[in-house]
């Protein structure tokens, strides 16, 4: 299955900012429930960016006398 | 047969031919000395041993760092005989060899480039932590590679590795890696980082990894660069001026992604505290509500009591404004027919009057109206 080029960085940074705003205690209730499902969410991505993935690897034309 | 007679000019000539016919180009090592360079471009030199010493001459741009006087070098020259300036080797490419005089050079370089600032590290730039593309430069058949591609699918998945198979020994890997270098650095979509790794060997082997081209090629990479050459113990100047540099291939490989392990591990912990900080989050709404409810009980049972009280004295203001109570305390409504009498003047003698007491209506007339009682 193609997987759509995950950005890992990405995702991971938003992730850690979630865990720091549910930290923070500042939320209504609604924007917990909000960013706890975007959270979910970015860990099951992520985590199946990890199982799934393979590396591929190519050859770019260098002069090898 | 007869003697040949020749003119300097045809000799000369001649001899060349022959030079040039029997000795292309020669490989030789000796000692340098009386090296010099004029005009920042034409190199003079003696090579030399114990017995012997024969000049040479060659351009700056062959040489593959700054050289001094004793080191030992290997020559490619093609030996020449000048009209005018007589024997000479014209240079093709020089090298110093040995393992002290390698290291001579690499000093010799290192000091020259530190002075340029290449290796200063304000110039160092951080690598992309996990990088998606990578420009990998080494030699295909290597146990380095082998070493770096391994650990590297052990950890992390979803890279896009391109590989620059290159030799990464000898004379002709010093403008392989080059080029490398700045084939990556044309691509139309640059990789995200650069990795330049070779495996251990002796300094002859890892003499590339210390020219002034390849270390100035890395310096110059617009690409973030890591480099992982030879053993931990000996750093060579592309390490030096490389943003980052590993011990080794496989530590390349370590430094470059997360392992995959620890990040599962990572999301799990993750997960639970989503989940944990949901339910704190919860249940302190769970005591909010709770702590409003009860707060809500108690403003109404105070209200509810306020209210009652209040109820309860408007109702003894009521009972004692009543009418009723005047009329037990004796005193009594009089009205003729419906009309209440309040004066004297409202009535006359004989007119027919009702008085209400506390108990009934008493019918009556009036007999007389006194006002100064």
């Amino acid at each position: 299955m193609a997987t759509k080029p995950v950005n890992y960085q990405k995702l991971n940074s938003e992730l850690e900012q979630i865990l720091a705003q549910m930290q923070s205690g500042e939320l209504d209730i609604d924007e917990s429930i909000k960013l706890y499902e975007r959270g979910q969410k970015i860990v099951k991505e992520l985590q199946t960016y990890l199982k799934a993935t393979e590396n591929k690897i190519s050859k770019v034309q260098a002069s090898k006398k | 047969m007869s003697e040949q007679i020749w003119s300097v000019s045809d000799f000369v000539a001649v001899l060349n031919q022959t030079l040039e016919f029997a000795y292309p180009g020669v490989t030789i090592v000796g000692e340098l000395a009386n090296f010099r360079i004029s005009k920042n471009k034409w190199v003079y030199f003696d090579l030399k041993d114990e017995n012997a010493s024969v000049r040479c001459f060659g351009t700056v741009y062959m040489l593959p760092g700054p050289l001094e006087d004793g080191l030992s070098v290997q020559v490619n020259a093609a030996p020449r005989l000048h009209p005018q300036f007589g024997f000479s080797l014209n240079l093709m490419s020089i090298l110093p060899v040995g393992e002290g005089s390698l290291r001579r050079a690499a000093a010799l370089l290192e000091a020259k480039l530190t002075r340029e600032g290449l290796f200063d590290e304000a110039r160092k730039r951080p690598l992309p932590y996990p990088p998606q593309t990578i420009g990998l430069i080494t030699s295909g058949e290597s146990a380095a590679y082998a070493d770096f591609i391994k650990i590297t699918n052990a950890r992390w998945g979803g890279l896009d590795i391109k590989l620059a198979d290159i030799q990464v020994q000898g004379e002709a890997a010093i403008e392989q890696i080059s080029q490398a270098i700045t084939l990556f650095n044309q691509l139309p979509k640059i990789p995200e980082v650069l990795v330049l790794i070779r495996g251990g060997g002796s300094a002859d082997d890892l003499m590339a990894f210390n020219s002034e081209s390849v270390t100035r090629s890395v310096a110059a990479s617009r690409i973030p660069t890591l480099v992982a050459i030879g053993h931990e113990i000996d750093t060579s100047l592309a390490e030096k001026a490389a943003d980052k540099c590993a011990s080794t291939p496989s530590n390349a490989a370590e430094l470059l992604t997360p392992d995959k392990k620890h990040e599962l591990v990572r999301l799990k912990t993750a997960q639970s505290s989503l989940n944990q900080h949901l339910s704190t989050i919860t249940d302190n709404l769970r005591q909010q509500v709770k702590y409003f409810a009860d707060q809500f009980i108690n403003v109404m049972r105070q209200t509810f009591n306020n209210e009652r009280q209040k109820l309860a004295t408007s109702a003894n203001l009521l009972e004692a404004l009543s009418p009723n109570a005047a009329l037990i305390r004796g005193y009594a409504i009089l009205r003729s027919g419906d009309r209440l009498i309040k004066s004297g003047r409202q009535v006359r003698e004989n007119s027919l009057i009702s008085a209400q007491v506390s108990d009934s209506v008493i019918d009556a007339q009036v007999k007389k109206v006194d006002y100064n009682k």
